[in-house]
């Protein structure tokens, strides 16, 4: 599987197959190739396509991290948090790392349109790592507006041969277009937000328990809600309003905030520095709540935290 | 079929959001459903309740990725991930004849042609039959058949005065199924990201529940100072460490 181009930090290919045998046949060789350079190799795939690559590489197959999507796709953004732990864990052992995964891209266009934006993501969020990763795709059964995005959201793209595609977009403005636009909830409650962290998780922690979330989901909203409200006193003037409610059947709360707000569609998605000043907030607040959400309020901003 | 006791989505939410008992109903709820999708899969190389377990870890992955707002009914969503798990056990299990989705696809089109043609006529249909029911070719009818090896006991119909009843495996109680159940409740519960609180010491854990009201009546930091016989600045700073845990955990939370 050699590229015509070679890069110094990430390459962010896509591979589309056709059969089993052409899976392997790529897939195995890839992998193998990088081990036999001294890099380090991860397999992500259904589980029998996990088998098709342990046949192929025999005893080699045991120096590969070998990934069950079932279980690490869930939700865009804590796949994002799973791999960049797991190229980190490689990276430890060896310069550079290989991988091969097939995403799991689901059966609806709302799942395509997330999971289209989890890939152009990627081309930031292992920006700095020194990998080659090749998103595996079954064209037996692609659709087509998935097929599309393959090549919108990978700068190359081997079918029977590599191509470079020219229909490569920025990042951002992929994930600006396929992130659908957050409804208005006119019926929330607002309630203040508290004068203070410990004032403001006090009431969250009253709400959550009213609302009878679980326990579990109840804690990680606590912790999602401190981080966007520490967020909101350090760059928003304070929080103006907590808002609150239940919408289809889950727990919503919204922190409106009097500051400039922001415009970044990227926001949250990007792995924190190692001191957790920069960038940590939101990403955090994305990994424990089940969706956020960025919304424009008068004045000021409102993040939306769904539990 | 599905839910009928409560609002469906309150469910989801609830079983989502770590509610053991509410993953448990729901998965209760949807056992008959996976069961019958399972028969769409048995083969001598896959058991039932090998089956019956891969689609309760499909009805999972479903419930970790729904979502409401974008309309899809929750079954027609989840059987997606549940079909495509039983397909990937069937793979897995028959290499090297792995059969890609497509074919597989193709072949459950063909079980329920047959199982259609079946309780319509009470007699086995001719391919011929199966070729006007799919818009297959005989070819690729002949070739899904010789690969599919599942044994037909349970699949046979049942006739009774009003005609076709079902099949024997409808009517006939289960004990691997039930067996299989009770397992995938187990699976259920054991199949969610790791515990946020997990690395709290005892104290903080307490501190954090009794001041937030999690599974308890909150309490002031006074009245748990008391209660612990420490000074309230004393408690407070055990709260900040143990939120400080929690934000450090927060940032790698699936592999907590």
């Amino acid at each position: 599987m050699d590229s015509a181009h070679s890069h110094a930090g990430l390459r962010h290919n896509a591979f589309v197959y056709e059969s089993s045998d052409q899976y392997q046949g790529r897939v195995a060789p890839f992998l193998e190739e990088g081990l036999a350079a001294g890099e380090g190799a991860v397999a992500a795939g259904s589980r029998d396509r996990l088998a098709l690559i342990r046949d192929a590489l025999g005893s080699s197959s045991k120096r590969v991290t070998f990934l069950e999507t079932g279980s690490s796709y869930t939700r865009p953004v804590r796949t994002l948090g799973l791999y960049t732990q797991t190229l980190l864990r490689e990276l430890r052992a060896a310069p550079s790392v290989r991988v091969a995964a097939e995403v799991q891209y689901g059966p609806t266009p709302g799942d395509w349109q997330e999971w289209m934006a989890y890939e152009a993501i990627s081309n930031c969020s292992y920006a700095h790592l020194p990998a080659w990763l090749v998103c595996t795709y079954n064209g037996e059964a692609l659709p087509d507006e998935v097929r599309d995005a393959v090549w919108q959201t990978h700068p190359q793209v081997l079918e029977d041969e590599w191509h470079e595609s020219s229909h490569f977009e920025d990042p951002a403005s992929v994930v600006r277009a396929r992130t659908p636009e957050p409804e208005p909830l006119p019926h929330l409650r607002s309630l203040p937000p508290g004068e203070d962290l410990e004032g403001f998780r006090e009431r969250l922690a009253g709400e959550l328990s009213a609302a009878s979330v679980p326990q579990r989901r109840a804690l990680e909203m606590l912790v999602a809600g401190t981080e966007v409200a520490r967020n909101a006193w350090e760059h928003g003037g304070g929080p103006d309003e907590l808002r609150v409610g239940r919408v289809d059947g889950r727990f919503v709360c919204e922190v409106v905030d009097r500051g400039p707000g922001f415009d970044d569609p990227l926001a949250g998605y990007l792995v924190p520095d190692e001191d957790r000043q920069q960038g940590a907030g939101l990403w955090i607040a994305r990994q424990m709540a089940w969706l956020v959400e960025v919304l424009p309020a008068s004045p000021g901003v409102a993040v939306r935290l769904w539990a | 079929m599905g839910i009928r006791q409560e609002p469906e989505q309150e469910l989801i939410a609830a079983a989502e959001g770590g509610d053991e008992a509410a993953r448990a109903r729901l998965v209760s709820s949807f056992m008959p459903l996976i069961g019958s999708m399972a028969r769409q899969y048995r083969s001598s190389a896959v058991d039932r309740e090998e089956l019956l377990q891969e689609g309760v870890v499909g009805l999972l992955r479903a419930l970790r990725r729904y979502d409401a707002k974008l309309g899809t009914p929750f079954w027609a969503y989840a059987s997606w991930w549940v079909r495509q798990a039983m397909q990937q056990l069937v793979a897995e299990m028959t290499r090297p004849v792995v059969l890609s989705d497509r074919a597989l696809r193709r072949l459950a089109r063909v079980k329920e042609a047959r199982r259609d043609y079946m309780q319509a006529n009470s007699r086995e249909p001719s391919v011929a039959d199966l070729v006007e029911a799919t818009d297959l070719t005989r070819e690729q009818i002949e070739r899904l058949l010789a690969v599919e090896r599942a044994p037909r006991g349970l699949d046979e119909v049942l006739t009774g005065e009003e005609g076709a009843t079902g099949t024997l495996g409808d009517l006939v109680a289960d004990p691997v199924a039930e067996d299989a159940y009770e397992r995938a409740l187990e699976l259920a519960n054991t199949d969610s990201m790791g515990d946020l609180a997990e690395g709290l010491g005892e104290r903080e854990r307490l501190v954090l529940h009794a001041h937030y009201g999690l599974g308890r009546p909150a309490r002031t930091l006074r009245e748990i100072a008391g209660e612990l016989d420490l000074s309230v600045e004393r408690v407070r700073q055990i709260e900040e460490k143990a939120l400080g845990k929690l934000r450090e955990a927060a940032i790698w939370p699936e592999t907590a």
